[in-house]
């Protein structure tokens, strides 16, 4: 389905020397840098798969989106999706594909909301039934029913973002890319659009490649992931596998009768961890200990701090990626 | 073909709505090249008085007060803001969500801007007819209105329109190398104000630089159509400038789709 095969991209970016001599001097000689964003990128997806991207802000992510959508020509590489190249014959390309670029609006800024689907419509010669099938579709799972007759500049960014994604899977596309679909929007619109795309994928069996900082999409929709620090993929797999491969983490929640407790745990000197092993964060409530289960067993780790101290609530989870991802980076 | 008109009507009817969207905007436009007319007459008037037997190579007072008029008209008619709208979405990046449509960009801007433009267009090109035909009326003392003159004058008006899109739009490329083109697209205002012929008629300039400037594509924009409606062509003459607004359509056309296709291979990523 889609296939990337040792794909760079490099950009030129002036450098300007600091201070107003500078920006003059820059008017006269520029200095250029190669700014490598992508760099030699290898990996396929299956059709029906749910592939995320995660790495930092500027680890390449959004770059390699841009290739994969035919906007940015890679430097060096090859990519082909559907059988197609992405960046040749751009218009029969993105024909097959649906985008949201989560920061951006593909609908008519100044029109109510049901004109920009009625361009969709004539664009991509989507019949009449199939038009009709899908906004009812879209209004089941995505409930735009409210505002569909409202200009798209009052509109909320959480019913943008659900008229973004109708908009970009009006035409069924083969392949949908999210570039970060739930940025900004709050706990419940967010559990809507994830609940919106796993639905899609399910009933067209559409393969999606969604980046996100919000890991909680991944593990709510993905089941395998692709990590990228400064252009380089550094992982790619499952997220079960990255969560064992990368430290046997667990998380205990605490709160304490008494919070000076706190003070009697001495991990470090009664039971041999070094530091990278184990964390503790508190704050007036709630006491969270983090730990290497390799290290020490979640069983030794709970009579531990049972004998240590007076404890009014306590629960075991496994770490949540947010952690593991932080750990990565390091 | 008919798919592709479909498509492309689609967003000629998106403009229209949008257009609509703003029509206080379009009002104190109206109320302000209205003013600017009125400036430009009296100006005339002075020169014309000043010199003293009331005819001035070749045009009368009756001609300069509706080259003054229509100038502006098809000024504003052939308008068109492909430039900044364009530029600006080069700059902030918007131009992507453009790319991942199967549609041409040049003509799906052109497209929504024509559909922006069909109300301003209405309300401007009736009401200012009428009145300069009114005038002509009054002053000559008889119908003075060419239904071919009138036909043609259409025609030239939609030839310069394209040209100044695909013109403007071609500024508006700019904005992929330099990223900020506001100081190009005020020289551009310029240029064309003054070699369209829409402040000074290009016929009052001195022979030789007549001659060139009348070859220049910017004469193609206000000075041909004001001059075939106003009848100031023998039908030799008419066909050359005809025949020299396709040749420059047609020139920028092709360069436009040459520099896109240059752009698109040095696109940077704006913005993540």
């Amino acid at each position: 389905m889609i296939k990337v095969q040792n794909v760079s991209k490099e950009f030129k970016k002036v450098v300007k020397e600091s201070g107003l001599k500078g920006s003059v001097k820059s008017l006269f000689s520029r200095k250029y840098d190669i700014v490598k964003a992508v760099n030699d990128i290898s990996f396929t997806v299956a059709k029906g798969e749910i592939l995320g991207f995660i790495g930092a802000n500027g680890a390449g992510k959004s770059t390699t989106i841009k290739m994969l959508t035919g906007i940015l020509t890679p430097t060096k590489g090859e990519i082909e999706i559907n059988g197609q190249i992405p960046y040749k014959n751009r218009k029969k390309y993105v024909r097959e594909i649906g985008v949201v670029f989560g920061q951006r609006t593909q609908l008519w800024w100044d029109l109510p909301l049901t004109e920009t689907f009625t361009v969709l419509k004539e664009i991509y010669q989507v019949d009449d039934a199939r038009f009709k099938k899908q906004m009812d579709f879209f209004n089941e799972v995505l409930e735009l029913k409210d505002f569909v007759k409202s200009p798209v500049r009052t509109l909320s960014l959480g019913q943008r973002m659900r008229a973004d994604l109708a908009a970009s899977m009006l035409h069924s596309p083969k392949v949908l890319f999210l570039d970060e679909p739930t940025i900004g929007l709050d706990v419940v619109v967010k559990s809507n659009i994830r609940e919106a795309i796993t639905k899609i994928n399910q009933e067209e069996q559409t393969t999606i490649i969604l980046t996100t900082h919000d890991l909680k999409d991944i593990e709510t929709l993905c089941k395998r992931i692709i990590m990228i620090d400064k252009g380089t993929l550094i992982y790619d797999g499952s997220l079960l596998d990255m969560k064992n491969k990368f430290g046997k983490f667990r998380e205990i929640n605490l709160s304490l009768q008494n919070n000076s407790d706190i003070n009697m745990l001495r991990f470090k000197e009664d039971l041999n961890l070094n530091s990278d092993d184990f964390q503790i964060k508190s704050n007036k409530e709630k006491i969270t200990v983090i730990f290497n289960s390799q290290k020490i067993g979640v069983s030794d780790m709970l009579s531990y701090i049972l004998t240590h101290t007076n404890i009014a609530d306590i629960s075991v989870n496994d770490v949540n990626i947010e952690e593991i991802v932080r750990r990565m980076y390091k | 073909m008919r798919r592709l008109c479909n498509t492309y009507k689609s967003f000629l009817k998106a403009g229209i709505q949008s257009g609509m969207a703003y029509r206080v905007n379009f009002i104190c436009f109206f109320i302000g090249e209205s003013l600017y007319c009125i400036v430009m007459y009296f100006i005339w008037k002075a020169v014309f008085m000043s010199s003293g037997n009331g005819n001035f190579m070749g045009f009368n007072m009756v001609d300069i007060t509706l080259y003054v008029f229509l100038s502006n008209l098809v000024g504003f008619l052939t308008s068109t803001d492909s430039t900044s709208s364009l530029a600006l979405e080069i700059k902030d990046g918007s131009i992507i969500m453009r790319m991942i449509k199967p549609v041409n960009l040049n003509l799906s801007l052109l497209a929504f801007e024509l559909g922006d433009k069909v109300m301003v267009i209405t309300c401007t090109f009736i009401p200012v007819m009428i009145g300069v035909e009114i005038y002509r009326y009054i002053t000559l003392g008889y119908i003075a209105f060419n239904i071919i003159n009138f036909l043609l004058f259409i025609i030239s008006v939609i030839f310069s329109y394209l040209i100044a899109f695909y013109l403007n739009l071609l500024f508006g490329y700019l904005a992929f190398f330099l990223m900020n083109i506001w100081g190009f697209n005020m020289l551009k205002g310029s240029l064309i104000k003054f070699f369209s012929g829409a402040i000074i008629p290009i016929a009052f300039f001195p022979e030789k630089i007549r001659v060139v400037f009348e070859q220049l594509p910017f004469a193609s924009l206000v000075y041909t159509p004001t001059m075939v409606y106003m009848g100031k062509y023998s039908n030799n003459e008419l066909l050359f400038v005809f025949a020299k607004q396709i040749v420059w359509l047609i020139v920028f056309i092709l360069i436009c789709r040459m520099v896109w296709y240059l752009a698109q291979k040095r696109l940077s990523s704006q913005g993540g």
